[in-house]
Parts: structure tokens; sequence; C-alpha cells
């Protein structure tokens, strides 16, 4: 299954199981100007079932972006990989709280999540709550969070090429957002 | 591994540390009120100031709530059931010599408090030691060596008694009395712990050490340190801590507070090694611990190094405010658990100034039926340009039956500001455990190996001599955790 889900758009529901062997791919996006506050769970209930998740948000205004996920591993052999990336301009505030579980007994688990921000302006709030809870030895689980901002030297490289500032930042953050981004724009739904 | 193997191995996991010295002590009753603290004041002959910073303490305690927000289960304290102050009964005031039952349980513990041995020889290199025993600091060595360099190293007493303008200038200005639950009960009954002042520009030519042992039943340490590095000094600080073997928990809720100004440069090492209760989770200490460190000035470092293997219950953040422009802390930690022990342990890293840097390295190793979880902050306020963190929590898990959690914070508000955060959590491989089987290695003396090698950067952090201490006990806690 794949699903794109746009914010504001389409109803994301709040709660998803996966049975045996199943797979979901799922996409949130949350565009320029949405606030929202998003609460998503996602119970991975039968041996082998899969989740590839992905998100990306982008304000530059007053937003107020709240998504908080939360992945239940609740029995062996299951997989679940989420990418979410933000870009927060203005004054918004973005905010990120994402759980992996993993219950006793779920061995031979493999849980990736990464949340990479990047923060435009200085009125803008990134805020980032990455958590592992694991209960089960025989795990791969990992996640990355970052937050940084444009890298100054490749706008310095762009605009020496002769490309406007404006267009040059417009690049740096689409790049930095291609990744979910694409996955969306395949489909032709957004 | 068959059950004989495995039960020999949980009967030779003992704790060494867990023999009760037999000293006559003098206590204050049980419980806690305006009155005790009182008594206690009026014991350590202090002046009016420092018992209205301890009553002023016990008001907010009061009003607050004991915090439950950890990963932790923590056992019901009863506070009025604690004596708040136990000392070694003294013949005189002031005696010459130390107690010899005194100096026998810091010599068991091998701490050298006679300063001859290390003179003589006998011992290598000279470490200051300020050793607190339950409420009081029994001695303190090479005072003179280092007043020569006008450095002072004293108990907390003392220092209220002869600097007391640098303790009134510094208590409370990193950790204010009403901070938290734990703080402000500190703040309340404190009884000793260490002072030490480094002056401007002055280098300390030792390692300085405190070490706290808890003796006396149903009593709690409340210690209190204070470190102040004025401009360019530089030092490097040692704490120990150990406690008898009993069934009922005890409470041990220290506050630590470091200064650093500018240029100046401080090493905090922790060797945590409090008795972390028996197999089945009876007794055992429970550390709830407030440290933090304030990089006041430009260019200030602060250095934190703990391995924390002991306790039933820890609750501890050293955490650091980078307040003087281009200042930077580190946090190195080992946090090792096994049987039903809990640790909830991490750091906060709060960059202000300008050009600031924190780098965090923690290391968790969870064993038996025990949770082991990291949680930290790091916030990079809005004037904080130019700063940058660079965080990696690792758990390591050695059974089924225990957690391995990772809770981290991350708050920028700064665009000109870099933060990274990586965690990982993986168990020893069966392919690890073969390959040492393969050449003769057990199982045990493999998995002693793996996680010494996991926990490497942050031990070669730590000062020689506590390193190898360090290495002997996480080998001691592991024994009969693989199975």
């Amino acid at each position: 299954m794949d699903s794109v889900y746009v914010i504001g758009r389409d109803a994301v529901p709040s709660l998803v199981r996966l049975g045996s062997g199943e797979s979901l791919k799922m996409t949130l996006v949350v565009p320029e100007g949405e606030s929202c506050k998003l609460e998503l769970e996602i119970e991975l209930d039968g041996p082998g079932a899969s989740l590839d998740l992905a998100g990306a948000s982008m304000s530059g205004g007053s937003e107020q972006v709240n998504i908080k996920v939360t992945v239940r591993h609740n029995v062996p052999g299951c997989r679940s990989e989420q990418l979410f990336k933000s870009v927060a301009g203005g004054q918004a505030r973005v905010s990120f709280d994402g759980l992996v579980y993993v219950a006793h007994g779920a061995v031979r688990t493999v849980a990736h999540q990464q949340n990479h921000s990047l923060l435009l302006s200085g009125e803008a709030l990134v805020e980032s709550r990455p958590q592992l809870e694991i209960y089960a030895d025989d795990v791969e689980c990992s996640h990355g969070a970052t937050t940084g901002y444009l890298n100054p030297e490749e706008l310095f490289y762009m605009r020496s090429r002769g490309i406007p500032e404006d267009v040059a930042r417009a690049m740096q953050v689409e790049a930095f957002l291609a990744p979910v981004l694409s996955r969306a724009g395949e489909g032709g739904q957004l | 591994m068959d059950d004989g193997l495995l039960s020999e191995l949980a009967g030779r996991q003992e704790y060494s540390q867990g023999f009760v010295t037999d000293v006559e002590q003098f206590y204050v009753p049980k419980g806690l009120d305006a009155d005790i603290i009182r008594r206690i004041s009026a014991i350590k002959q202090e002046p009016s100031w420092l018992l209205d910073f301890r009553l002023d303490a016990f008001a907010k305690w009061q009003r607050m709530k004991e915090p439950h927000w950890g990963h932790l289960k923590l056992p019901r304290i009863d506070y009025q059931d604690i004596i708040y102050y136990a000392a070694p009964k003294k013949d005189s005031d002031r005696p010459k010599e130390i107690d010899p039952a005194l100096m026998e349980t810091f010599e068991k513990l091998g701490i050298p408090l006679k300063e001859r041995e290390v003179l003589a020889g006998v011992k290598g290199r000279e470490v200051a030691v300020d050793a607190v025993f339950d409420s009081v600091s029994v001695a303190t060595t090479f005072r003179k060596t280092l007043a020569d360099k006008g450095i002072i190293f004293c108990s907390f007493s003392e220092a209220v008694r002869d600097y007391p303008e640098l303790v009134r200038k510094y208590l409370a200005s990193v950790v204010p009395a009403g901070d938290n639950f734990f703080a402000a009960l500190n703040s309340a009954v404190f009884s000793d712990g260490s002072f030490c002042y480094v002056p401007k520009g002055v280098e300390c030519p030792m390692e300085l050490s405190s070490y706290f042992r808890i003796n006396a039943a149903g009593t709690g340490q409340f210690e209190r340190t204070l470190i102040v590095a004025d401009e360019g000094a530089k030092l490097s600080y040692m704490e120990g801590c150990t406690a008898p073997m009993r069934d009922e928990h005890q409470l041990h809720a220290a506050v630590v507070e470091i200064v650093v100004e500018k240029d100046a440069d401080v090493k905090y090492s922790t060797v945590q090694n409090w008795y972390p209760g028996d197999a089945e989770g009876r007794g055992g200490i429970l550390n709830l611990v407030t440290k933090r460190g304030l990089c006041r000035g430009e260019g200030s470092h602060l250095s934190w190094t703990q391995v924390e293997t002991g306790s039933a219950v820890t609750w501890k953040y050293p955490s650091t405010v980078l307040l003087g422009d281009y200042s930077s802390s580190e946090f190195y930690s080992v946090a090792m658990t096994n049987n039903y022990q809990q640790a909830d342990t991490g750091t906060k890293m709060i960059h202000i100034g300008r050009g600031t840097r924190s780098r965090i390295v923690s290391k968790g190793i969870s064993a038996g039926h025990s949770e082991n979880s990291y949680r930290g902050l790091v916030r990079v306020n809005p004037g904080a340009a130019g700063a940058r963190n660079f965080s990696q929590c690792d758990s390591l898990l050695i059974g089924s039956d225990c957690g391995a959690h990772t809770f981290p914070v991350i708050v920028n508000r700064c665009p000109q500001a870099v933060v990274e955060h990586e965690a990982t959590t993986s168990k020893i491989s069966d392919d690890q455990l073969f390959y040492c089987g393969q050449r003769g290695i057990s199982p045990e003396d493999a998995t002693a190996l793996i996680v010494g090698g996991y926990a490497k950067e942050v031990l070669s952090r730590l000062p020689m001599e506590f390193a190898v201490e360090a290495r002997r006990l996480l080998s001691v806690s592991l024994e009969g955790a693989v199975g």
C-alpha cells in the first residue's frame, strides 16, 4: 500500500495496524501556511510487517506544526523506517515527537528513525524528541536527529554562478526536502 | 552455560565494599522539620545567613512534589523516616588523629589518607583526598601543598567557617535552592562535602578527590560540593562513592555546583559505586543527584566523565550552562545496570554564548532485569550563533529481560547553530561470542572484553587511578549477566 496525505486536504488515520506480512508506505506532507497537531500510531502486530514512513513540513509564517508518531513493534521480525524533514522560517514552531517502542520478545526488529530540520530564522523554533524504548535484546535500532541551517558555502557557489540569492535559497530548501517530496510527487498527487 | 556454573558465578558476584564500620556515631533524631534543620545548623555552628538559606530551601521543598517523570519505578520514600545527620563521635572538637576504625575503612576502600605513604612513594601519583563519612568530612589531605599555591581544598563546613564570603558568593549560584525537589531537600539539610577554589591563573598541581561513604543505617547522605575555578585556573576533580550492603533503601541526594570563569578548565570525574541492592532487587542506594556547571567566562571549559555502576536507582543529569562566548563542554558517560537496577541518566547542554560547543558520548549497558535510560537536552538559544553540538548515545543489551531507552530532546532557536544526535541499540552478537569461544575465551571474559571495548571511548577519559577501578567495576557488575 502506498499512500500520500497532504495535511489540510486529507484526513490522516490516527491508528494503523499492520498484520502478518503487510507492508505500508506512507508519506505525510505539511504544506506552507498549514498548522497542525498530528498524532499517528502504527502498530506492527504480525511477523514480517514492514513500515516505510516519511514526512515533510514547510513553514515560513507563524505556523505551529506538531507531529507525534508512535511506532510499536509488538511481534518479532518487523521492520520500520522513518524519515521526517522540516523547514522552519518566520515565527514557525515545529516539533517532532517520535517514539519507537520494541516490546519484550519482539526480537529481530529492525527500526530506523531520522528527523532533520532546517532553521531559517532567528524567531523560529525547532524541537526534536526522537525516542527509543526497547525491551528486547536481539534488535537493530537507531535514530538520528539534526538541526541546522542553509550552508553558506553552497549559497556562495550558486551566487557566484549568477543564481539570485532567493532562487538559490529556494533550491537549497527544495534539495533538503527532496527525499520526502519525491515520494509524494511521483503519483502526481501534489 | 549450565546452571551450576551460573549459580557459582552468581555466588561469586559480590559487592566488596559492602562492609559496615563499627564506630560510635552521633545522630540527630529521625524526621525532618524546621527544628531539625536548626539543630543541624547549630551542630555545625553555622552563621545565620546559612541557616536562613536552609530554612528558605525547606519552605520551598515543602511546596514541591517528588518528581516522577523519569523512566523509573521509584520506591516510596518516607522523608520523616530518615536520619538527616550522622557523624562519628569525636573525643574532642578537633581531633589531631583520625579514628583508627575510620582510617581502616578508607584503607579497605583503597583511599590513601596518609600523605606520607604517597611521599614515601608507596602510592604512585599524588592525589589530594577529602573523605566524607556519613555527614561529616573526616580528613582532607595535602592541604599545605595546595595552600602554597593559593588553592583552597577543604570540607564544606570548614569553608563556611574560614571563607564565608567565597561560599556566600558562589553557593546556589548554579543550582538555586528551589531548582528541583531533591536539590531543595539537599539545600535544606546538606551536611558536608567538599569546597574547592583555584585562584586566578593557577594550575592545580595534583588531582583533587572526594570520597563519599555512607555507613550508618537509616540515614541519608546529603553532601554538597562547590568548585570554583577562577580566571585561567585549571583543575581535575574525582569523586568516588560506596556504601554498606543493607536490605533497606538509603537516600543519597547530593548537589554539585561548578563555576568556571574565563579561560578556566575543569575536569570532573565520577566513579559511582553505591551499593546496588542484591540480585533480587532488595535494598540499595537511591541516588538522586543534581550536578551542574556554569561556564561563565569566555573560553571556559568543563568536562564531565562518569562511570555509573552502583545504586538501585540513579537519577542524575550532570549539566552545563554555556554562558560565556566560545565556552565548551563535554559529557562522557558509561552507565551499567544489572539485576533490578534502574538508571535514568544523561545530561543537559544549554548553549547561550556565541560559538559554544558541546559533545555528548553516552554508553548504556543493561543486563539482567534492569532498566537503563539516557535522557538529555540540548538547547540552543537565539543568541548562540555558531553553536555546535554532537551527541552519540549507544545502548547495549545483555539478555532479553532488560530495557534500554533513549529520550533526547533538542530545542534549537538559532539559525546559525548545528545540532546532531544519533543513537543505536545493539546486543553482543552470537558471532562475537562464538569467535571468542573458538579462541578459548569464556563467555564471561568475552563479554567483559566486548563491553570494555564498547566503553573504551569514555574510560580513556578518566584519570589513571579511576580508569583502573572503573574497568574492574564494570567486569564485576557484569558477572552472572551472561547465560
